[in-house]
């Protein structure tokens, strides 16, 4: 009879002959435990595992905030760049070496607030990368300002009387500025995480991944794992995501509607 | 022999082809034999209206700077060639249309503003065009032809000179435009048979190399393609925008790009990412975009990744001067940005040494991995000389990475702690040898640490090698050579060309002095500085700055205070300023 410490060291062996841990690195995550991006990271290691992409070609650009340290905890090429200036990076990056998988990888301040400036001109160049924004509408790593994403009336300490702008929405700012491909996901769904990049990685454009996640330490009112589990639904069956006037309109009508939202083809 | 040393203006409204008879000038000297450096100014803003004015000094010897007197003076138009005349030189020739559209003819001639010294040659410039083409258009060649008759340059270069410059618009505008020259040439011969000055009828030597009139800026382009640019980031500012337009004209030839970024800050980001990947970029900007890469510029020597950055510098600060020279952002190239970040600061002093130094920056920014900044401006940017076409060795463009052995497989540390300071690195799609560049603080395997032994020991990695690239860069020269001097002259960038005449016509009127020019700004060479202040009663320091910013950085290797001499006239230094307050230096002592 098997010893439950048996059954343990099996799994472990299990787990180690598959190399599923391969893409992790020896760094231990600094995110929250219970963190969306926990979500994200499982999907984007499975896209490359997929993908079967070698690690040593795989760049991973990031910029600052949570997201900015998570070319630490992946065994890959990393480039942790200043605030706000993954996307011009990543370009370099890509030209550079066309052979390389590029992912870019960032919060909502660094893509839409400081480096907001450059999201319209990536998209034009349509440069082979792999966007990856995590909008948490929150500044989690100086502890809970309001981010360009949070809702009218955020209340935090930066802002006791509650946000008097309004905010933005990344999935509609990319369509309008004409990105090849883009896709709506969720960080409590890592497979729709991973079934969208392994499409979005084959794209030979731009391509851009808006991912609804949490930040449960500063942020207990609006995008919490309840209200984005009750809100986020899969895109209407009959969506063609060839189809950029169908896009708009499903974007304007629906901002939970999850999946490949447009797709440029070549 | 007489010694030639003449400088030569063309001056008109835009549209009266100024410039053109400048570079024609220019170039049909450069072939004859001659030294030339010339430097333009032309309207500010945009084109089509408004002052040209080209400025070249043409010498027999070496010319260091572009000489404050001008002896040969053509107007094109005598409206906006009255601002020429404080400028002339006692018995300066001065050409002009003798038969002008009313609007000059009414109490606007030049003839009228001139000393009684001056020569004047007054040709019917338009109209003399007119009766060979049928148009006035050709007015800037009948000029030429009168000038090149009078001067006594050879008739036959200028001939070639047009014919190269005009044929590939055609057959029939190259022959209008010789007729032109031809007419205003026969004009002069035949009516200033008595007043000839046959100033360059001089013999001089075909032989040496053949020489190309060039740009500081083009020199820059060039020493670029021939070091193996694959990507140039740039975001468009004056002055720097023709060294980007060069490039796009030539880097797709060979297989690289030019992408216009949305601004300085994703450039420098760019130019970042792409050597990060093994690949030389650059960029070139000018004070206001040099400014905003700075955070980028640390992020460079924090995660120690190459990058090769090009300012042109203008005036100051701010938006500032766009179209006058300066030298004020010393202080920004050299401690601009946050943190402890030494970086490596070239400043060529000449067009050849343009091209030497940009090209050499990609290897010294490989070797070091760290940005390295090359500080030019307006004035080297836009003047041009003529120099023996400039060509790289194999070994400056020779890859200056360290690559890790092939033993640090799978145990690689990206930020190996090592004697010189420099660690092997590795390139994304290297198999073995994973790390993440980054901009926090980390251990030598590139892991965010703000331990205080990690912080202090990185700290004092970044700055060794940085000091040790002192062997590598070009060590501070003495002019005329090493010796006790009652006055000695520090100078950068394209001032010293400027203390350089100063310092020979001192020299020539039997004063002690001598002096010293610094090429590598950071790192720079403290010892062989002390040295020569050591042997210097008085050290001066002239720049085109008002904080003194050379002077800030060095002056503290003098046992006494140096002497500073700060302009901000937003042109080029003048030399007679600095022979005076050699004189005043020499008369206190």
């Amino acid at each position: 009879m098997k010893t439950p410490a048996i059954v343990l060291a099996e799994r472990v062996l299990k787990i180690k002959e598959s190399r599923a841990f391969d893409i992790r690195s020896s760094v231990m995550p600094t995110w929250c435990p219970g963190c969306g991006y926990f979500g994200i990271n499982q999907g984007l290691n499975a896209c490359i595992q997929q993908l079967e992409l070698p690690h040593h070609e795989v760049v991973i650009v990031s910029g600052i905030g949570c997201a900015g340290r998570y070319p630490f905890f992946t065994h890959t090429y990393g480039l942790h760049t200043v605030h706000g200036r993954t996307l011009p990076a990543a370009t370099g990056v890509k030209l550079a070496n066309p052979n390389l998988t590029v992912y870019a990888v960032g919060g909502d301040g660094d893509g839409l607030a400081i480096g907001g400036g450059h999201l319209p001109h990536v998209c034009r160049r349509d440069v082979n990368i792999n966007y990856l924004l995590f909008d948490n509408s929150v500044y989690g790593l100086t502890k809970g300002q309001p981010s360009p994403s949070s809702p009218l009336g955020t209340k935090t300490k930066a802002s006791p009387a509650g946000t008097i702008d309004r905010p933005l929405n990344a999935t509609l700012l990319a369509l309008t500025y004409g990105a090849s491909f883009v896709a709506r996901l969720f960080a409590g769904d890592p497979k729709g995480i991973t079934a969208a990049l392994v499409e979005g990685t084959k794209h030979p454009g731009f391509a851009i991944f808006h991912i609804y996640t949490t930040c449960v330490t500063f942020d207990k009112v609006f995008k919490t794992w309840a209200n984005l589990k009750k809100w986020v639904h899969p895109l209407p069956e009959d969506h063609d995501p060839t189809d950029r006037r169908q896009a708009f309109d499903q974007v304007l009508e629906d901002d939970f509607s999850l999946g490949i939202i447009y797709k440029r083809p070549y | 022999m007489p010694v030639v040393d003449v400088t030569v203006e063309v001056c008109g409204m835009a549209g009266d082809g100024t410039i053109a008879a400048g570079g024609l000038i220019n170039e049909a000297m450069s072939q004859i034999g001659f030294s030339v450096l010339g430097f333009d100014s032309y309207p500010a803003e945009i084109r089509g209206f408004g002052r040209c004015v080209t400025h070249s000094r043409i010498g027999a010897g070496e010319i260091h700077s572009p000489g404050e007197r001008t002896h040969v003076l053509i107007s094109l138009d005598d409206e906006q060639s009255k601002s020429r005349v404080p400028f002339l030189a006692e018995n300066a020739a001065v050409f002009f249309d003798s038969n002008p559209p009313a609007y000059i003819r009414e109490n606007k001639s030049l003839v009228a503003e001139v000393e009684p010294s001056v020569l004047l040659y007054g040709m019917p410039f338009r109209d003399l065009a007119t009766d060979v083409s049928g148009s006035a258009r050709g007015r800037n060649l009948t000029a030429l032809g009168g000038f090149c008759a009078v001067c006594g340059a050879a008739p036959e270069v200028f001939r070639r000179v047009i014919a190269e410059k005009f044929e590939a618009k055609g057959d029939k505008v190259l022959k209008v435009n010789l007729k032109c020259f031809d007419a205003g040439f026969r004009y002069a011969a035949k009516n200033f048979s008595d007043r000839m000055l046959k100033t360059f009828a001089v013999p001089m030597k075909a032989d040496g190399p053949a020489k190309v009139m060039m740009s500081g800026n083009e020199a820059i382009g060039k020493a670029a393609l021939d070091a193996n640019l694959r990507l140039y980031f740039g975001y468009p500012i004056t002055p720097a925008t023709p060294i980007m337009e060069f490039l796009a004209a030539h880097l797709p030839l060979r297989g690289g790009r030019v992408v216009q970024m949305e601004d300085e800050i994703a450039s420098l980001a760019a130019v970042l990412g792409s050597f990060h990947v093994g690949s030389r970029a650059m960029t070139a900007t000018s004070g206001p975009g040099f400014a905003l890469m700075t955070e980028l510029i640390t992020h460079g020597v924090m995660a120690e990744v190459p990058a090769v950055i090009l300012d042109v510098q203008r005036g100051g600060p701010s938006t500032g001067l766009p179209t006058k020279t300066e030298q004020s952002d010393l202080h920004a190239a050299v401690f601009g940005g946050p943190g402890d970040s030494c970086r490596i600061v070239i400043a060529p002093t000449s067009v050849a040494e343009c091209f030497r130094y940009t090209v050499r920056s990609f290897q010294l920014a490989e070797k070091y991995q760290i940005p390295v900044i090359v500080l030019t401006d307006f004035y080297l940017g836009n003047r041009v000389e003529n120099l023996p076409i400039p060509e790289a060795t194999e070994d400056e463009k020779a890859d200056g990475n360290l690559y890790p052995d092939a033993s640090a497989k799978d145990a690689y540390k990206r930020y190996l702690l090592t004697d010189s300071g420099i660690s092997p690195r590795a390139l994304p799609g290297m198999e073995g040898f994973i790390f993440a560049a980054t901009g926090l603080e980390h251990t030598e395997s590139g892991a965010p640490n703000y331990g205080p032994d990690i912080h202090t020991a990185m700290t004092e990695k970044r700055h060794r090698k940085i000091q040790r690239a002192l062997a590598d860069l070009p060590a501070p020269v003495e002019f005329p050579g090493p010796a006790g001097r009652d006055v000695g002259v520090i100078g950068w960038g394209s001032t010293f060309g400027s203390i350089l005449d100063a310092v020979n016509q001192a020299r020539a009127r039997g004063r002690n002095v001598g002096a010293l020019k610094i090429t590598s700004i950071f790192p720079f060479h403290a010892l062989e500085i002390r040295e020569f202040m050591g042997r210097c009663d008085e050290v001066l320091i002239p720049e085109l700055n008002y904080e003194g910013q050379l002077a800030n950085l060095i002056g503290h290797l003098h046992r006494k205070d140096v002497v500073r001499l700060n302009r901000v006239t937003g042109i080029p230094f003048p030399p007679s300023a600095i022979l005076s307050k050699i004189e005043d230096l020499v008369a206190e002592r």
